[in-house]
């Protein structure tokens, strides 16, 4: 895949944004080339190889606006799109809100960040399936299910406002549960290059959280001092991101933002960018209405600092567009490159200085109970350890925490040093590992 | 025989495939077209048109699955060329493979089939549309205490072509439409929101612009909005032990998570596993496990008009069927496919293979999965419960990944004392253990408030599928559940 569009359907694009009878369009191209390849019971169940495109098309007419989406990348279903979009937007209500499309000479001019590794995109079905078969290897006789995938996409907006931009990306992943009968554990691995994606080191690493798994003992609900592992921190990272980075929540009143600007919502210690200059990020260097990303601190020493915002929400607020439009309204702005600085504590010394916890490999189930409050509930899964005296000791069963993610935040003791990306779907998320004084689990399961 | 007209293309995939090496082929044309309108007060949040078109050609090769997927469709050099990349994609499988892939039988069904509808809503007009909705958004949002009136509509067409090496040629056509209303009262950092006829867009189901006139939306402006503006000022709700009494749109949710997902027979034969998680039941249950109490009777009936699981054939070209997956509260049923059927020891696969759009490989996935209807009326639970909560609209659901300890909330509770309900409660949430839980249940109102409710919004797989699925209930007891979220 080509950074951007090829020839022939970028100048099809070109031809119906130049003769467009409307006062602004913007067309958005998003195209990906994915294989996936799932494994389960140890052995491949699902395999799959797709090559998809959405062209959205956003029309103005005045101060009316609507949408049309297309997967068909030629003229005439083009301006299709276009014609319905603006006969849809002839009988819309006039939005007095709307802010206009993006002006480069305003917002600036997106230079690409070609986060594109080719071996990523070249990675075959044959490439994909030497890597499960090496991960069924190193964990020996044990039942084993994850999945590979291997990413090659890219994006291109051209406005009649003067956007022209592309970006190419790409993304590798790996998730490896293994599962002894008796307990489960979990690795996993992410990045926009193949080779810092490691199989065998997640294999191996599930293969072990599931052995120290096995015939987990009981513990009861309460409040715990926890070690909660980078790809829980990340979980929770990605729903504090949804509930509340955006200023569309904000001006709504339903994110902590709201109440809790200019004040400190969480230890001098943490701070939460969103970042895709980050060498972790995946994904491209604008949002979807061509604004290039800034780099922005949402939680900056521990103090609730920004939101992120798109052209509408920050001319609501009297500023100017920090580049995280999804496109749609009704979302609003979202922080997809989220990065929480690192400290200084390898993972064994936060469980050092535990004396009476629980050490948490994942959550599972995330769901959100208060957005203000950033309250949350889920469960923990493969691999939830009793700590005591410093050291990891036996399982214990699974938990369900009700837990402000604020509020854990506000309580953190120790960061560790072994931030990296976790990325499952829309963007990407770069967490460290946390020692947390109090984590609240409210119940508990039988496994 | 009916006349089943197939574009050519796709028999050249089946044909390419088969040439290659393929022991089973069959292809998939998908053509989806998507409305998406969004209101808040005066103004519009989203005015959408949505088309994707494409096709993927699925294969069995040397025991193994292969899958490929295109949007060039009706071009024969590229149907060869995606049938030969599912059937590298299978030979790489097959390097992995511990148990070859075997189908149980399925007659090759020649066959055209629509959802049966009375209004073709993508004929009435855009602006009657946008006006329904205004007229619900901005009344919504000029009542007292309420910063959002939200109103939205979706209309989603799907016509999928089927045909397989086996013979089936299918032509189906499903059209699901829905609307809905939501308003949110915020004061001093606490937002609290009323929905109608449910939370997350509303209420969809299977047919025409008639779903969405019959709803009656603008009757229930008024109490919407004064609810969730009464919300603000109500008190938590308190925790212990209580009788529970959930109306049909949470019962929805409580069947989909605990009974609907767990009998999903991928994910008890542990393929699922790493995702979505497994299941507390396994095949030897069958008949032998008590999931609830008599008066629990769940079915999977595809075949029941109007849901969103409502179809003639699924993604693989079996025919959908009605089968029991509770009778009298014992598990006697699972939702299977024709790879997975044979481990129930089934010779047919019960049809709850599909995909989301033309991208995707199908799943196993929910029909309409109906909790049956009991005796009586909500009312007369209610009269039966000393001291309780009655919850109505889910608003927020968690469990685990055996599908064991779960905990949902709900946008309002009432107060139960004396058989009567009393003050509202705001933030209601329940917890418990899906086999206790169902086994408390002692009352299923009767067929009068049962309502075939509509799940948009159902995820499972990687990469990640979204589905529609159906789920039949009416309000239910439950006696002395865990309301709050645990200790
Ligand atoms: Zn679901």
């Amino acid at each position: 895949m080509t950074e951007g569009l090829e020839g022939e359907a970028r100048r099809a694009i070109r031809s119906v944004l130049e003769n467009a009878p409307a006062d602004g369009v913007e067309i958005v191209s998003v195209s990906s080339d994915t294989g996936l390849t799932r494994f389960a019971n140890s052995q491949i169940i699902q395999n799959t190889v797709r090559q998809e495109v959405r062209v959205y098309v956003r029309v103005v007419v005045g101060d009316r606006w609507a949408t049309a989406t297309t997967n068909q990348l030629d003229e005439s279903h083009l301006r299709a799109a276009l014609d319905g979009a603006i006969a849809a937007a002839k009988v819309s209500p006039p939005d007095p809100e709307f802010p206009g499309l993006a002006v480069p000479d305003d917002v600036g001019r997106p230079r690409p960040l070609r986060r594109f590794d080719q071996a990523v995109a070249a990675c075959d079905p044959e490439g994909r399936a030497s890597r499960v078969r090496e991960m069924l290897k190193a964990v020996g006789h044990h039942n084993c299910a994850g999945y590979i995938e291997t990413l090659a996409g890219a994006m291109t907006i051209v406005s009649t406002t003067g956007v022209d931009c592309s970006d190419a990306y790409t993304r590798g992943a790996i998730q490896c549960l293994v599962d002894t009968g008796n307990g489960t554990g979990w690795g996993e691995s992410y990045s926009h290059a193949l080779d810092e994606i490691d199989g065998v080191k997640a294999a191996r690493a599930a293969a072990a959280k599931a052995e120290a798994s096995n015939d987990p003992g009981d513990a009861d609900p309460g409040i715990y001092e926890v070690v909660l592992e980078a790809s829980a921190v990340a979980t929770m990272l990605e729903y504090l991101s949804w509930v509340g980075f955006g200023a569309k929540s904000m001006i709504e009143g339903e994110s902590f933002f709201t109440e809790r600007k200019g004040r400190r919502v969480a230890i001098p210690a943490v701070t939460v960018l969103d970042d895709a200059t980050d060498s972790r990020s995946i994904g491209v260097g604008f949002d979807l209405e061509g604004v290039p990303k800034q780099t922005v601190a949402v939680i900056d020493g521990g103090w609730a600092s920004q939101p992120v915002t798109d052209l509408r929400t920050a001319r609501q607020l009297g500023t100017t567009s920090t580049g995280h439009s999804t496109g749609s309204v009704e979302f609003g702005p979202y922080a997809a490159n989220v990065v929480m600085s690192g400290g200084d504590h390898s993972l064994e010394d936060l469980v050092a200085a535990v004396p009476d916890g629980i050490l948490v490999t994942r959550f599972h189930y995330v769901n959100v109970l208060d957005r203000p409050e950033t309250l949350l509930t889920g469960m923990t899964r493969d691999g939830t350890f009793r700590i005591r005296n410093g050291e990891v000791a036996e399982a214990v069963n699974n938990f369900r925490f009700v837990q402000s993610a604020l509020g854990a935040l506000s309580a953190v003791r120790g960061i560790g040093d072994d931030a990296r990306a976790f990325s499952e779907a829309y963007g990407s998320f770069v967490a460290p590992s946390l020692h947390i004084g109090e984590f609240h689990f409210a119940s508990r399961t039988s496994h | 025989m009916p006349d089943v007209d197939i574009r050519e293309y796709l028999f050249t995939a089946l044909e390419a495939a088969s040439d290659s090496g393929a022991t089973y082929v069959d292809v998939r044309e998908v053509s989806t077209e998507s409305q998406a309108l969004a209101t808040r007060g005066s103004a519009i949040e989203a005015v959408d048109h949505s088309e994707s078109v494409g096709y993927g050609v699925r294969v069995v090769v040397g025991g193994a699955w292969g899958y490929a997927a295109s949007a060039r469709t009706g071009d024969d050099r590229t149907a060869v060329d995606v049938a030969r990349r599912a059937v590298a994609v299978a030979r790489a499988s097959a390097t992995a493979l511990n148990q070859p892939v075997e189908l149980v039988p399925e007659p090759g069904h020649v066959d055209e089939w629509s959802t049966p509808i009375e209004r073709d809503p993508f004929d009435v007009s855009l602006e009657d549309k946008l006006q329904l909705l205004l007229a619900l958004s901005e009344p919504l949002e000029s009542s007292p205490d309420i910063r959002a009136g939200k109103a939205t509509m979706d209309l989603i067409r799907s016509r999928t072509t089927f045909a397989s090496t086996e013979g089936a040629r299918i032509v189906q056509t499903i059209l699901h439409s829905g609307a809905g209303m939501e308003a949110t009262a915020i004061a001093d950092g606490d937002a609290q929101s009323r929905s109608f006829p449910g939370s997350f867009r509303g209420h969809l189901a299977a047919g025409g612009f008639e779903v969405i006139e019959a709803m009656r939306l603008g009757d229930n402006v008024e109490r919407v909005a004064a609810e969730a503006a009464a919300l603000l000022t109500a008190p938590e709700c308190p925790s212990g032990r209580f009788d529970l009494v959930l109306d049909g749109h949470q019962v929805m949710l409580q069947v989909h998570e605990s009974v609907g997902h767990p009998t999903e027979l991928d994910r008890v034969l542990g393929m699922e596993a790493a995702y979505a998680g497994t299941s507390w039941v396994s095949v030897p249950d069958l008949g032998n496990v008590r999931y609830g109490s008599e008066h629990v009777n769940i079915t999977a009936d595809g075949t029941i008009p109007g849901g969103l699981g409502t179809i003639r054939y699924d993604d693989e070209g079996v025919e959908v069927q009605r089968l029991d997956l509770i009778r009298d509260g014992i598990l006697v049923g699972m939702q299977s496919s024709r790879e997975t059927a044979a481990a129930l020891g089934a010779d047919r696969s019960n049809g709850t293979m599909r995909a989301d759009g033309w991208e995707n490989f199908p799943l196993i996935r929910m029909t309409n999965i109906n909790l049956l209807p009991g005796e009586g009326s909500l009312e007369d639970l209610i009269a039966d419960v000393d001291d309780g909560m009655y919850m109505a609209t889910n608003k927020s659901w968690s469990i685990d990944d055996k599908r064991k300890n779960f905990q949902f909330g709900c946008e309002i509770a009432w107060q139960i004392k004396n058989g009567k309900l009393g003050r509202i409660y705001k933030n209601p949430r329940y917890t418990g253990i899906t086999q206790d839980f169902w086994n408390s249940c002692d009352g299923v109102a009767g067929e009068r408030e049962w309502y075939l409710w509509g799940t948009p919004n159902c995820g499972k797989g990687q990469p990640g599928q979204v589905m529609r699925v159906g789920h039949g209930t009416s309000p239910a007891r439950f006696r002395g559940a865990s309301v709050g979220i645990g200790e």
